[in-house]
């Protein structure tokens, strides 16, 4: 996947309105609660095998620190 | 010789609470996502001046419309919302209901793997020669500790009591059940305040958490995040290991009825098993998360169409962290 399949993968996710740019910042978005954390869990866990910890979600800040989390910055 | 399930009776209180009423109160929420997400469209809660005890003894009184009540000689009430510090409330019940008083009588406090420890229970004191019909109760009114405040939980939780009767039979219905604790996340999911640790604070602090949620410790605080990711760890190995301890592949299963927490959980955690639809009971809309009420509550309406003796696996899960699982049959509507 790369990391604009990911992104877009995840406003789906998400139902979001806005685009997302690897910047942006998931937990200032204004839709963001707990079950959009739960959401998120549930997509990385299912597209990458990876299981986001709380503290993960806690040190997450944009969209690039949760990508090189997952380890997708390696890729594309 | 073995135990069966015999029957089930369910009440909700009769305040029903919708998506739309809470919106009143959270505009600025899409409860239509949420409907859609975690699949409920209403819950019930009591009124101030009713209890859980209030539930559970209309549930029982439902089943003893086709129950001789001086047959039960033991009662299991499973509930986070007693009556009273003490005495027990299952003490209550026999005195309310005109039981024997010749039986035992206890409360355990268990939330959403309640009601699979109550089966292994009355399967342990039938099996045993304890006794020979076991009422079952799990009741529960987490409406009275959500703050009025705290938008996620109260759309989440609703009040119920559902009264199972355990019977002695020549088959074992009630199979092998298995067990999971884990106290380190004993703040994942709690009430903090008003117990032996922690008295009720006078002035406590409101603590905001996420997009309009509030509470204080005097309230019930759960983690969402926490609580699904310890269920996504657990609960799909768990569940192979109850399927292995029966001997039984998923194939052998005819129904997985789950505890009813939020239908997005509960269909990442089938996905992750390779569990069919068909085969995987999810209804919240009518009535919502009602704790150690949903597997009750859902085991009766499945077992409406059940026409042939089905393998049923039961798995409950959540507050503790306590989890619990096992294989039964039912060959009859309940």
């Amino acid at each position: 996947m790369t990391k604009q399949e990911f992104l877009v993968g995840l406003k789906e996710e998400l139902e979001l309105d806005e685009t997302l740019e690897s910047t942006t910042n998931l937990k200032d978005l204004e839709a963001w609660d707990s079950m959009c954390a739960m959401v998120l869990i549930g997509y990385v866990s299912n597209e990458f095998d990876v299981i986001l910890k709380p503290d993960d979600l806690k040190d997450m800040t944009t969209i690039d620190s949760l990508m090189k989390r997952i380890g997708l910055d390696k890729s594309n | 010789m073995g135990a069966s399930i015999k029957a089930i009776e369910y009440v909700y209180p009769e305040q029903k609470i919708t998506n739309n009423d809470l919106s009143l109160q959270f505009p600025s929420y899409d409860f239509a996502k949420f409907e859609e997400k975690v699949g409920i469209k209403n819950r019930y809660w009591v009124r101030e001046n009713e209890t859980a005890f209030d539930l559970a003894k209309l549930a029982c009184e439902k089943l003893f419309f086709n129950f001789d009540r001086e047959l039960v000689d033991y009662i299991l009430y499973c509930t986070q919302s007693p009556e009273y510090f003490l005495p027990t409330t299952a003490c209550l019940l026999q005195n309310h209901l005109s039981l024997r008083k010749n039986i035992g009588a206890f409360d355990f406090n268990l939330g959403c793997s309640g009601f699979a420890y109550g089966l292994s229970l009355a399967k342990g004191f039938i099996n045993s020669g304890q006794a020979k019909n076991v009422l079952l109760i799990t009741a529960e009114t987490y409406s009275k500790y959500l703050h009025p405040k705290d938008r996620s939980n109260r759309a989440i939780f609703g009040d119920a009591a559902a009264a199972t009767l355990i019977t002695f039979s020549e088959e074992e219905n009630i199979e092998e059940f298995l067990f999971g604790t884990d106290g380190s996340g004993y703040d994942k999911l709690i009430v903090k305040n008003g117990c032996s640790r922690f008295p009720l604070a006078a002035q406590a602090e409101e603590i905001g958490y996420g997009t309009d949620n509030v509470y204080t410790d005097n309230y019930l605080y759960m983690n969402g995040p926490e609580v699904f990711n310890f269920t996504n760890e657990v609960i799909p190995n768990f569940t192979l290991e109850v399927l292995a301890k029966n001997k039984k592949t998923i194939q052998d299963v005819d129904q997985f009825i789950f505890h009813q927490a939020n239908a997005f959980m509960l269909n990442f955690l089938r996905k992750r098993l390779k569990i069919t639809h068909e085969k995987f009971y999810i209804d919240l809309e009518d009535g919502g998360n009602t704790v150690s009420c949903t597997i009750p509550i859902a085991l009766k309406k499945y077992s409406q169409t059940i026409t042939e003796s089905e393998n049923i696996i039961l798995v409950g899960f959540g507050v503790g962290l306590s989890w619990s699982g096992g294989l039964i049959k039912i060959n009859s509507k309940l």
